[in-house]
């Protein structure tokens, strides 16, 4: 080979190589749009974390892994439920694989930490896991125009909880609720909603997180009340509702279960008749008898081998909700806004329900009232009412909601005074 | 009656704690280790009781399995990698650290991460009525075996003959050793048995607390706590810190809810102030 001939394809080579690295790059069909996915998949919270996660893939899978021709790959990190982990995995999925979205998030920690960076790095955020702090999706400091949420919030289900205790003809209620933030938060909105109707809270009780012997609060609570609504996530529900019933309340006192932390799907097996008739709220349960759900359950039992509770769903719903922006977009994620707006304009149909989004990016769904029943010889959550479309300022509109004096972070100590819960600013 | 309530409660729940705290308190008396393994022990203890309560039904046998599984692996510990660092009790106390993650990912790989719940015996699933409340009879029956064990360590310690080389061991492992004691053997053997322990609290904690991932780390704060308020070492003062704290928890969270999240810390602090080496230990 000549000197001559040596530079000639040095120069071909080169400017053909400086072609590829300048020109800009057309939306290629072909070309893969990569999908960060943020869990937990190991630590305290890993079963949230599995669980979205097959709820994630059953979607992805059922479209053959593709949104119109666009292939999509995911690419999945664990978060360890910890804040700090799940932003360096966010970063490194953004600024390492260059990801065009963000899903997943099950703590509340993390989904504040992850939103963070989403803002600051103009990525968008689709919450698709439990991760329900209210302010997320809410005007305020936390807002983020590139975060939208399809999982659920908070005070939505603690407000059809309140709405349904009143109707059932619950005037007077004594609370057990997990003393951390989201069982402030869920609590208040209860106790809130519950007076505008013309109930009260008569005791709020406030366990720990982690409380191993409910005795000492169930042996204190109020016998005169109509009813105790609980809100108890976790391993901390598993042992409310096994204690409830050893204490001898079953029976005497009924059970509104707020986002069903004691009858979870995982629970009912294992507690036998000891829930039986208690009611409790949330946005799904696996008994819903419509095709979506039916074959969602079948399918997610083949995968975990076990009934989906919110999790799975959850997951379900984000990567729908995915799919349908990429094709309203055409594949073309170069626009940031005008995928973000295309998310926020998904309509649809799915297990949890019909499924819609606000214009914070919150989702608007059915809230379910579900009751402990023997279904062929096996405890499960049969619903009873529904509330379809429920947003996230519900029951009241967003200026009346606005207008409140007290948030919970000012309310943990008074659930008790109707007064001070409804006062105006 | 509700005080009767609460002073049962808060002895049932010392009593898992005494059983918890027992077997960490004695392993530091005689090898002056702070197991961090100790809720792990716990908590597989608990896993393998529930397993075997599903196939078989049988809680005894879920008792036994779970006691003598544990006790095995704890001795298995002891001989093949605690052995190593002979009396050097730093990087004992790290390596026992290092297993506690091990065991957490094992049981978190083979009984998966949602919250699981013994189911207990026939026998105690009804609650006694008292008055307008009502008792569960199982937590009687924790009382009880918590004061069966009691006995019989304190018996073991006193009047036999491991129990005397033992004592020995704890007040000079050195002297103990000159006088022909096999101190090497006694340090399996009380790892096994304090393993064990821990693992039968973790069986009978099962129809109470449930098993979960972090339960280990939980209950491992938990016996600490009594260890402290007790005295390391001394199984008199497991006992009288884990009644205490027991009753103190309940009462505290019963009357001043306010501070329920540290009505178990509040009591170790004070005593660490008036009795730095807790009510029973010594220098």
């Amino acid at each position: 080979m000549t000197t001559k001939k040596m530079a000639l394809i040095t120069i071909v080579t080169a400017s053909f190589a400086a072609m590829i690295v300048a020109a800009p790059r057309p939306a290629w069909a072909a070309d893969p749009i990569k999908i960060g996915i943020l869990l937990p998949l190991s630590g305290n919270f890993a079963e949230n974390g599995q669980q979205t996660l097959t709820g994630l893939k059953m979607y992805f899978d059922e479209v053959g892994n593709k949104a119109g021709d666009r292939p999509l790959t995911l690419i999945v990190e664990d978060t360890q439920g910890k804040p700090d982990v799940a932003v360096t995995k966010a970063r490194k999925l953004v600024q390492g694989d260059g990801v065009a979205v963000l899903t997943g998030v099950v703590t509340s920690g993390e989904a504040i930490a992850v939103n963070a960076f989403s803002r600051d790095n103009k990525v968008p955020l689709v919450l698709s896991g439990d991760a329900g702090a209210d302010e997320l999706t809410m005007p305020g400091p936390l807002a983020n125009p590139y975060l939208v949420r399809t999982s659920q919030n908070g005070r939505s289900v603690a407000s059809a909880a309140a709405d349904w205790a009143y109707h059932k003809g619950w005037r007077k209620v004594a609370t057990v609720g997990s003393d951390y933030a989201g069982g402030v938060d869920v609590n208040f909105a209860f106790a809130q909603a519950f007076c505008k109707l013309g109930g009260k809270v008569i005791q709020a009780e406030w366990p720990p997180i982690g409380t191993a012997d409910f005795g000492p609060y169930l042996t204190n609570l109020d016998r005169t009340a109509d009813a105790v609504v609980t809100f108890e996530p976790g391993a901390d529900g598993l042992r409310l509702a096994r204690q409830y019933s050893e204490f001898g309340l079953k029976g005497k006192l009924p059970v509104m279960d707020i986002y069903g932390g004691l009858v979870f799907e995982s629970n009912l097996p294992q507690l036998g008749d000891a829930t039986l008739g208690f009611y409790s709220s949330l946005f799904y349960t696996p008994m819903l008898k419509t095709p979506e759900n039916e074959r969602f359950v079948a399918e997610f039992q083949k995968r975990m081998n076990q009934l989906p509770a919110n999790e799975g769903p959850n997951g379900y719903v984000g990567a729908h909700a995915v799919v349908d922006a990429i094709k309203a977009v055409n594949g073309d994620l170069s626009d940031t806004m005008k995928f973000i707006a295309a998310l926020k304009a998904v309509k649809f149909d799915s297990p949890k329900g019909e499924i819609s989004l606000d214009k914070y990016g919150q989702v608007i769904q059915t809230m379910y009232i579900r009751e402990v029943q023997m279904v062929n010889g096996q405890p499960a959550n049969v619903p009873i009412a529904s509330y379809p479309h429920v947003d996230q300022f519900w029951p009241y509109t967003e200026a009346e909601f606005e207008s409140f004096k007290y948030t919970y972070k000012d309310s943990k100590n008074s659930l008790t005074d109707c007064a001070r819960l409804l006062a105006k600013k | 009656m509700t005080w009767v309530i609460h002073i049962l409660n808060g002895i049932a729940f010392g009593m898992l704690l005494f059983l918890l705290a027992a077997g960490l308190s004695l392993i530091y008396g005689l090898m002056k280790i702070l197991n961090l393994t100790h809720g792990s022990f716990y908590l597989v203890g608990g896993y393998i009781g529930l397993t075997v309560m599903q196939r078989t039904g049988s809680f005894v046998l879920a008792l036994v399995v779970a006691v003598a599984a544990v006790a095995l692996v704890g001795a298995a510990i002891e001989r093949f990698f605690l052995r190593r660092f002979h009396l050097d009790e730093l990087p004992q106390t790290l390596l026992t650290f290092g297993f506690l993650f091990i065991f957490a990912d094992l049981s978190l790989w083979i009984w998966g991460g949602n919250p699981l719940m013994l189911n207990m015996p026939e026998i105690f699933q009804h609650s006694m009525p008292m008055g307008y409340y009502a008792y569960p009879v199982y937590r009687l029956f924790l009382i009880a075996i918590g004061l069966v064990v009691a006995g019989g360590l304190w018996w073991f310690q006193e009047h036999t003959r491991i129990g005397t080389m033992l004592r020995a061991g704890v007040d000079d492992a050195e002297i103990a050793r000159a006088l022909g004691i096999n101190v090497s053997l006694l340090f399996t053997l009380i790892f096994a048995v304090g393993a064990g322990l821990a693992a039968l609290a973790g069986v009978l904690a099962g129809p109470v607390l449930s098993l979960y991932p972090g339960a280990d780390f939980e209950v491992l704060i938990f016996a600490f706590v009594v260890v402290i308020v007790g005295g390391l070492g001394s199984l008199r003062g497991a006992l009288a810190g884990a009644l205490l704290i027991g009753i103190l928890d309940d009462f505290g969270k019963a009357f001043f809810p306010e501070f329920a999240l540290f009505t178990v810390f509040v009591p170790m602090a004070v005593i660490l102030v008036i009795r730095p080496t807790g009510l029973f230990g010594r220098r």
